[in-house]
């Protein structure tokens, strides 16, 4: 049984072109609290519209530290571009984990931003 | 004999954009990735001043090409004024090839978002 709508989604644009950051290389990792070591939870890609679903089901979403790895410094390079972040990590808190999380990453070559959505 | 270099190629600037004030005495960190071990090493501590600026980051000597991190320490940020946040800390890991430009690395910030780019 698996439940369709992943508690915790992702949404990636490219902010330089004014497009959906698309085949980006990603990964959700869960920080160990006994050890401090972060396991890998998923790996994955976004679609052609910037987003990866099936992130995480709602079971597996504990309350923990959470770090969301977006390969960026690969998606320039394969436009061709350079950029001055190799890779963005995003490390956030989850608390109540019957809320739903957008963790959304707006990238340019040079710049980036996320917000904590729903 | 100490001396703060003048001119640090390397700055950062910290604003609370939830508040509208300056990100002031947050701490933060730089670090260096060893180009053998794969490691972290740690190049500076520090605390940005009232203005949310932290001088003194690094020497032009020190600044060699590499791949850096800059960690702030968000969430204790936010603990002081006695709000929650996202973000436990933000690190933003960044590559210097040629280390002769000068970089800025601001980070603004509230509880449930943040913002880098590459200034000068």
């Amino acid at each position: 049984m698996h439940s369709p709508y992943s508690p915790l989604t992702t949404h990636v644009l490219n902010t330089g072109m004014g497009v959906p950051g698309a085949h980006m290389a990603l990964s959700l990792h869960r920080m160990d609290p006994s050890t401090s070591l972060w396991n890998l939870l998923t790996t994955g890609t976004t679609n052609d519209d910037g987003r990866c679903p099936g992130l995480i089901t709602r079971e597996t979403f504990t309350p923990a530290v959470y770090k969301m790895r977006f390969e960026t410094g690969q998606y320039w390079g394969s436009l061709g571009e350079t950029s001055f972040y190799p890779y963005v990590e995003i490390v956030f808190t989850i608390t109540d984990h019957s809320q739903k999380f957008h963790v959304p990453l707006l990238c340019s070559r040079f710049s980036y931003t996320t917000y904590r959505g729903s | 004999m100490s001396s703060t270099l003048p001119n640090s190629p390397l700055t950062t600037y910290v604003l609370n954009t939830g508040d509208g004030v300056p990100g002031a005495r947050m701490a933060l960190s730089l670090h260096r990735l060893d180009s053998l071990l794969v490691i972290w090493n740690l190049v500076t501590v520090g605390t940005t001043d009232e203005d949310g600026r932290c001088p003194g980051l690094i020497t032009t000597k020190a600044f060699t090409p590499g791949m850096y991190k800059m960690r702030f320490e968000t969430g204790q940020y936010w603990e002081s004024l006695g709000q929650n946040s996202f973000y436990p800390y933000v690190e933003i890991v960044f590559t210097i090839t040629n280390p002769n430009e000068r970089f800025h690395l601001p980070l603004l910030l509230s509880r449930f978002s943040y913002s880098t780019y590459r200034g000068s």
